[in-house]
């Protein structure tokens, strides 16, 4: 064994001193490492619970929310449909009551005088002071309907086809409920997807295949935190600025 | 009363019956829908169109999407188009502007608030015309 032999064991005897003297100090970590595991050991099993849980309650709040969307649709097209038929018999109903003087005496008679009006002026050859009489006539007519009882039975029931119509503005309701629940639907999503995510890395269980992969989902982050009044304030000032170009 | 016929672009049939009633009242009778981007698409090319109303968030094509396809065919570029969404934050405003939307309601809305952006974008639509 030459020198150069011999130096080449004493190098490895070094390296293999270092080797063990950095085990005696990993040792100790690995030792501790182990307890800390054993320690969160059943809190991991928690969370797995927690987990598999989630990922069967999950699909089931969605299902939940998508039958709230479906009956709260069915109910405003059910609603909708109503008001159309209210609407139109509304319409019949005031066309009624326009001409509802012709049931009454007083209706008799304006009709035929009406007749007789019409008559005159065609019999006249569109004779200037019979035109004037017709015109005197139609307006006479105006005056009875707008003082008869019919005027505000009229009044009343168009009141009434204004009420519709607000009935069924007031069922975008529906629609901007559906639109947020979309949102939370999302988020929710978006959650159950970084659940099985976390499962697949994680756990390893037969669990991570319960939830499929679900589609990539926006979730709209920016809240709307302004009341109605304010929010058209914004969108006012805005268009204002896009027009003035400085957008 | 005129004659000017809308397309009602809106994926929920409650919303496209509530707008179409609201039109009705309030002098716009003539109307025709669709129920997505593509949908309207479609129905620009077999029907003459005056007018575009629009939701955003709708499946297949959604509202902004569709706004960029119809600016940027020659035909429609100019044809008018208010946005009625549900979308409400400052940032959605300024994209659909960006998109070059005429104007932009925020649901829920009123016959009269309808009545008022249509007038007002015709009106300068007739003066950019001019």
């Amino acid at each position: 064994m030459n020198q150069q032999e011999l130096d080449g064991i004493l190098q490895k005897a070094a390296e293999l001193k270092v080797f063990c003297e950095y085990g005696q100090r990993t040792v100790p970590v690995l030792d501790e490492i182990a307890a800390f595991v054993r320690e969160i050991s059943p809190a991991i099993e928690d969370l797995r619970a927690v987990v598999e849980v989630s990922m069967v309650n999950i699909p089931r709040a969605a299902d939940q929310l998508a039958r709230v969307t479906q009956a709260t649709e069915q109910a405003s097209t059910d609603i909708l449909n109503t008001l159309d038929r209210m609407v139109a018999t509304l319409d019949e109903v005031i066309g009624s009551v326009a001409s509802g003087m012709v049931s009454s005496e007083v209706g008799a008679a304006t009709k035929k005088m009406a007749a007789i009006v019409k008559s005159l002026v065609d019999k006249s050859g569109w004779d200037e002071d019979i035109v004037k009489l017709a015109e005197a006539w139609d307006i006479h007519v105006q005056s009875l309907r707008m003082s008869g009882p019919t005027s505000n039975l009229e009044r009343l029931l168009k009141d009434l086809q204004n009420d519709c119509t607000e009935i069924m503005m007031a069922l975008q309701v529906s629609d901007i409920t559906q639109q947020h629940i979309g949102t939370v639907m999302g988020t929710i999503q978006a959650v159950a997807e970084g659940l099985r995510k976390l499962t697949t890395g994680f756990f390893s269980t037969e669990t991570a295949e319960i939830l499929q992969p679900q589609p990539t989902v926006q979730v709209q982050f920016e809240q709307e935190n302004v009341g109605e009044v304010e929010r058209k304030k914004m969108v006012e000032s805005l268009l204002s600025k896009a027009r003035a170009g400085q957008l | 009363m005129t004659s000017m016929k809308i397309l009602i672009v809106d994926d929920s049939i409650t919303i496209r019956r509530i707008i179409t009633n609201a039109l009705k009242t309030v002098g716009f009778p003539d109307t025709v829908e669709a129920a997505n981007g593509k949908d309207a698409l479609e129905k620009l090319t077999s029907t003459n169109v005056d007018f575009i109303i629009t939701d955003w968030n709708m499946p297949e094509m959604n509202g902004l999407d569709f706004i960029k396809q119809v600016r940027a065919t020659p035909d429609y570029s100019s044809l008018p188009i208010l946005m009625i969404t549900t979308r409400g934050t400052e940032h959605d405003v300024i994209e659909a502007l960006q998109a070059k939307v005429n104007s932009y309601i925020v649901k829920p809305f009123t016959p009269q608030e309808l009545k008022e952006k249509i007038e007002g974008i015709l009106k300068t639509v007739q003066v950019n015309a001019a």
